[in-house]
């Protein structure tokens, strides 16, 4: 009985995923399954449609400058927290993981007053500012956990042998803190390619991202081309978990 | 030697200082004026638009928000027992991959879900022509463009958030409690009140907590799914923002909400810690 009802929670849980990629290969302009055959006819529809692919371009853009830059400043911030005593580490680690408690609808709304009070509406820096601060929370805790487990011995080492900090950040740090790296920057660009709540809020007719593109979409008009395009999301955010899988991102779920 | 390390750290806490801090000051700011027809009344300082939020409207917009959210978690809290310890008792190398199916949700973006959800849910949809073509059905069941909608498709997106703490929790469990309650005479259900609730019950309350606010906060769900006739906080929040321009108004439902957030954790975890100290001095 708890094997058949673990089952129907599956079925619950991933019914309306399966369903979209199920009907974007109809060949009709409607939906109804079970499909009588196959066609990529919608695909060529949404990949001859400007809007959709401008906005593909401009979310994997956006996410993959997110990503870099949430990692990098993380990395940093991550390494002097972990390194030195300063004074207030905890109130800083806190400080840097405190965007996650802030629910996305009120971070969208105070960007969005925010960015044009500064002049940066419809600006892709605005937009970059706001994903790098949704993402970094995942990035500083996986980078916090990744350089407490580097020894410090390492860089001793190295520091005795007559490099630089900084070369031996990018020699003996780096190199053993790859995996952590990796995975923070797969979350981050994950996460900032499916945001939506916070860029509905906050973006500009002319800047908009795919998620936001589809849920414009999907309020003037229905047809399949919606549900191939959600597809190619779909299938963009599973080689990412594939990928992190790959180098062992999830070997430290919480357990 | 101190200073250099904050050089690492300064970077990251100069763009949240510009990026975060500020923009949510400033809309905390420009709720306390009055928006005119020439922009933000910055001269003035008043607490209308905080009065505004007491109106018969934006009450029973937020009283259903409160019910769904409610509905929600508990559902959600129902189902995770089950699924929790069904998971447990599977082998090591299998528990993962079932949690990744449960996780799967939340990694898909909620337009794209919401969107399936609809397919499913339309008086057209996969469900209601189904029903009919069995004949269990005559007319179709209104299923979305309420708050049924709402809940069915907020249930499993934020299912994880609840699944993950419990499953932690239950294969800390030691094994030899139940069974000593069991040999002792306790049947089922009262080994599950006496031992496996109340050790698992901060778990439980950290999840619901996280959980409770996602909902409260949800906006792709209710806008495609509830649509005008079940509409949220965060869909009157779109509307007063980016419809109505009106940003004091914006501002101060986007500061009520952030503050109702923190008050709820700030409460849910004090839960959990007495949870937890309960359940240590339990006789």
């Amino acid at each position: 009985m708890m094997r058949a009802f673990n089952a129907a929670m599956i079925v619950v849980m991933l019914a309306p995923i399966v369903l979209v990629v199920w009907i974007s290969f109809t060949p009709e302009a409607f939906f109804r399954v079970p499909l009588d055959s196959f066609s990529l006819r919608w695909y060529r529809e949404a990949l001859s449609y400007p809007d959709f692919v401008d906005a593909f371009v401009l979310s994997a853009k956006l996410a993959a400058l997110a990503a870099l830059m949430a990692t990098a400043l993380s990395f940093f911030a991550a390494y002097g927290l972990v390194r030195y005593r300063l004074a207030g580490r905890g109130f800083l680690l806190g400080f840097f993981t405190s965007p996650l408690v802030v629910p996305a609808v009120v971070f969208g709304i105070a960007m969005l007053q925010f960015v044009n009070r500064i002049g940066l509406y419809n600006d892709l820096i605005g937009l970059l500012i706001a994903h790098v601060v949704v993402v970094t929370p995942y990035a500083i805790r996986t980078l916090h956990a990744t350089l407490q487990a580097v020894p410090e011995e390492m860089e001793w080492a190295a520091m005795v042998l007559g490099a630089t900090r900084l070369r031996m950040l990018g020699r003996v740090t780096v190199p053993l803190a790859a995996r952590g790296i990796v995975t923070a920057f797969l979350f981050c660009f994950l996460l900032s390619f499916s945001e939506v709540t916070m860029t509905i809020f906050m973006t500009g007719p002319a800047l908009q991202t795919l998620p936001v593109r589809i849920y414009n979409y999907l309020t003037d008009r229905i047809d399949p081309t919606v549900a191939a395009v959600s597809s190619l999301v779909v299938l963009v955010s599973l080689c990412l978990v594939f990928l992190a899988n790959l180098v062992g991102a999830f070997k430290r779920l919480p357990r | 030697m101190e200073r250099a390390g904050w050089l690492f750290v300064l970077p990251l806490a100069l763009v949240l200082a510009t990026g975060y801090v500020w923009p949510l000051f400033q809309a905390g700011v420009n709720s306390f004026h009055l928006n005119t027809p020439e922009g933000i009344d910055l001269g003035h300082w008043t607490d209308a638009n905080y009065a505004k939020l007491l109106d018969p409207l934006y009450q029973s917009i937020l009283e259903r928000t409160l019910r769904i959210s409610l509905i929600v978690s508990a559902i959600t809290a129902v189902l995770a027992y089950p699924v929790a310890f069904f998971i447990v008792r599977l082998k090591p190398k299998v528990q993962p991959w079932l949690i990744l199916v449960y996780v799967s949700p939340w990694l898909v973006n909620t337009v794209v879900k919401s969107f399936g959800w609809s397919l499913l849910l339309r008086s057209n949809g996969v469900i209601n022509t189904t029903l009919q073509h069995l004949g269990l059905i005559d007319a179709p069941l209104h299923l979305m463009l309420n708050e049924t909608g709402v809940i069915i498709a907020l249930v499993p997106g934020h299912f994880m958030f609840v699944l993950l703490p419990l499953w932690a929790a239950a294969s800390g469990l030691d094994p030899n409690l139940k069974w000593a309650a069991g040999t002792l005479g306790a049947p089922p259900w009262q080994i599950f009140l006496r031992v496996t609730l109340p050790l698992t019950l901060p778990s439980l309350i950290a999840g619901l907590v996280i959980n409770f606010t996602m909902n409260m906060t949800a906006f792709a769900a209710p806008a495609i799914l509830g649509g005008v006739r079940a509409r949220t906080v965060s869909f009157l929040a779109f509307q007063v923002n980016l419809e109505q321009l009106n940003w004091p108004l914006g501002g101060a439902i986007a500061v009520g909400l952030l503050v109702f957030t923190l008050a709820v954790v700030w409460s849910g975890q004090r839960l959990a810690f007495l949870a937890v100290r309960s359940g240590r001095t339990r006789p």
